[in-house]
């Protein structure tokens, strides 16, 4: 059960803070105490009545962290932050950087010590994890980015949420987050207080990539059809569906309104459909359909809400809505 | 029942078989694999685990009396070392493949299970297919998913003509399985082996058809029934084409579904929601008896089709 690395990383530069000297004011180099043992003494077996604890054994080059772990302090207070280095490694320029990395600085301590006050003891590990190069950062810098965001009028609460959401957030500077959030004022017609709750419903689509925000916005307004006013709607209620993939969208969209019949509106309405994997809804909606209770239309009997066909498990899906046995759904699956 | 492992080295242990899968249309095998094996990794990660190791550290000044301690090693932390199951751990093959838009029973060998899709497949069971199809339209991949090339007018077509053109078919297929097995036609060991029944092919060349047959006829629609050995979704499309000539009319398919592979059935399958731990290795179980309460699955005893 070993995990294997594509590239391995090199310690010897980053070794300083691996190597641990057992006394702190042991200040000479290793290989010029090498030569003085081996001036002294001629033979390497001949006893010795020196203190040699102080040096540590040779690190080889390694694939992983697992080689360094139990003798880098840097390494064990980033395990006991829970935060998961095997992810972390799979990136040999972070893991150099990392290894290097000393919590004895004022920096690194202050900057640790501010994301917690942000993100809470139980999401550090996970913080860390998805962006460990946030330690490298000044802290100054950070807090910056922070007041920018207070600057703005953000509530406390929704800073904490913004950098608990996406931990890319204070990477960016407040240059680059203006011009995000102008962008989205702009492209979605929003007014200030729109603009805050996105931000804060959803922390990433501000920071993602920007080609693929108006690939999809190109689909939803020019292939999906959906006017300017029913976007900014579908954009305050799941800006999830900027995030997905254009042609998996499409495909749900397609589905549900060319193939189920469901208006824009219902469908703007209940717009988690269009995130849910097509397969789920398809086989619902065939299931309902070859026994006659496909009905969606609230003012007729018989009406099946949209969000039956992706809520519940099957068995609640059975019973309240297709009022058959799960065993019947099982057997209809099979004939797909 | 469905019971679900309590630990996870033992739960990995027992994962060595093979597996009875319902697969879903338009899902290539490969993804079926990956599916697998992520769910299996993730359901394995998710049990109780072995504890974590200790290691021994002897601390101290060399030239004095030096200390022995037990401190737990933290290289074997799972946040260190990675997930404890990977998706390498596991080998995954298939019996034999169904093409992307074909759906229904798929056998997939997981660890040692390997060997036994191997073994299943040169054995060469026969596949049962409900081939749908449509009349009236041709197109030029001879499925729903190509250009139309030809419409024509199926009105004269009843089930009386398509039954007795299957037929013929059916027939034609079983002269040519007689003649590919190298005997010469009119040899008296020729007659002897026809005499016992119908033979499997030598190689995996050359698709067979045991047997064919219309189930359902709903004018332009029409379900087919057929077992082969060697078929290949392509070949069964352009069966549906060939069928829509022979009509005088045109046809092209609209579905595959494998319902049957040697002893193992569509009941058996397991659906899409269904695959985690607990069920993959019932499931696991089951095929096993089959495979142990039928021999010549893996080890046929002669040329005659016996499954």
């Amino acid at each position: 059960m070993r995990c294997t690395l594509l590239k391995r990383f090199s310690v010897s530069k980053a070794i300083n803070n691996a190597r641990r000297y057992h006394s702190p004011d042991y200040n000479f180099d290793l290989t010029n105490h090498n030569l003085s043992v081996q001036q002294e003494q001629k033979n390497a077996l001949q006893r010795t009545s020196e203190d040699l604890s102080i040096i540590t054994s040779y690190f080889p080059k390694s694939f992983n962290f697992a080689a360094y772990v139990n003798s880098s302090n840097t390494l064990q207070t980033l395990l006991h932050l829970n935060v998961n280095l095997s992810k972390i490694e799979k990136k040999p320029f972070v893991a150099e950087k990392i290894l290097k990395l000393n919590f004895e600085e004022e920096n690194t301590k202050e900057i640790l010590l501010f994301i917690k006050d942000y993100v809470g003891v139980e999401y550090i590990g996970h913080f860390l994890t998805k962006n460990p190069l946030i330690l490298f950062e000044t802290a100054e810098d950070l807090k910056i980015r922070v007041n920018y965001l207070e600057s703005k009028k953000f509530q406390n609460e929704s800073i904490r949420k913004i950098i608990t959401q996406n931990p890319f957030w204070l990477m960016f500077s407040t240059i680059r987050i203006d011009k995000r959030l102008g962008y989205y004022q702009e492209k979605f017609k929003l007014c200030g207080s729109e603009v805050r709750y996105l931000a804060t419903k959803q922390p990433n689509l501000i920071t993602y990539n920007l080609h693929h925000i108006q690939t999809n916005s190109f689909v939803i307004k020019e292939e999906m059809g959906f006017n300017d006013n029913e976007v900014k709607e579908l954009i305050l209620k799941i800006p999830k569906v900027w995030m997905i993939n254009q042609h998996s969208l499409l495909e749900r969209f397609n589905y549900v309104h060319n193939v189920m019949k469901i208006p824009h509106e219902k469908v703007l309405h209940y717009p988690n459909i269009l995130l849910c994997r097509n397969f789920k809804v398809k086989q619902r909606h065939i299931f309902l359909e070859k026994l006659g209770r496909a009905q969606y239309d609230a003012t007729k009997e018989n009406y099946v809400p949209l969000s039956a066909l992706i809520e519940g498990t099957d068995q609640d899906f059975c019973r309240t809505y297709a009022k058959c046995l799960v065993d019947d759904f099982n057997t209809f699956l099979k004939t797909m | 029942m469905v019971v679900k492992p309590r630990d996870a080295a033992l739960a990995y242990k027992t994962l060595n078989g093979i597996v009875c899968i319902y697969k879903p249309p338009c899902v290539p095998v490969r993804r079926v694999q990956q599916m697998i094996i992520t769910n299996l990794c993730r359901d394995l990660n998710a049990l109780p685990d072995r504890p974590q190791e200790k290691r021994i550290e002897i601390v101290g000044a060399t030239n004095a009396p030096m200390t022995v301690k037990l401190v737990p090693n933290y290289a074997d932390d799972p946040l260190i070392c990675g997930p404890r199951y990977i998706q390498d751990d596991f080998r995954c093959s298939w019996a034999t493949h169904l093409g992307l838009f074909t759906s229904g029973v798929l056998l997939l060998g997981i660890n040692d299970g390997t060997r036994l899709t191997y073994h299943i497949n040169v054995a060469r069971p026969t596949r049962a297919y409900k081939v749908h199809g449509q009349l009236g339209k041709a197109t030029d991949t001879y499925f729903w998913n190509g250009k139309t090339v030809e419409r024509s007018t199926f009105s004269h077509v009843t089930r009386e003509k398509i039954d007795r053109i299957v037929a013929h078919m059916q027939l034609a297929h079983q002269k040519t399985m007689f003649e590919l097995s190298g005997l010469h036609m009119d040899s008296q060991a020729t007659y002897e082996l026809a005499s016992q029944g119908v033979i499997r092919p030598a190689n995996n060349k050359l698709p067979v058809i045991y047997g064919l047959k219309c189930v359902h006829f709903d004018p332009p629609n029409f379900t087919l029934e057929v077992q082969a050995v060697n078929e290949y979704e392509k070949y069964l499309w352009t069966l549906v084409h060939d069928l829509g000539i022979q009509l005088k009319t045109s046809a092209y398919c609209t579905g595959l579904q494998c319902i049957r592979q040697g002893k193992f059935d569509l009941e058996l399958a397991l659906l899409r929601k269904h695959w985690k731990i607990e069920y993959l290795i019932d499931n696991m179980d089951r095929c096993r008896q089959i495979l142990e309460e039928n021999e010549t699955l893996l080890r046929p005893k002669s040329a005659h089709l016996s499954v």
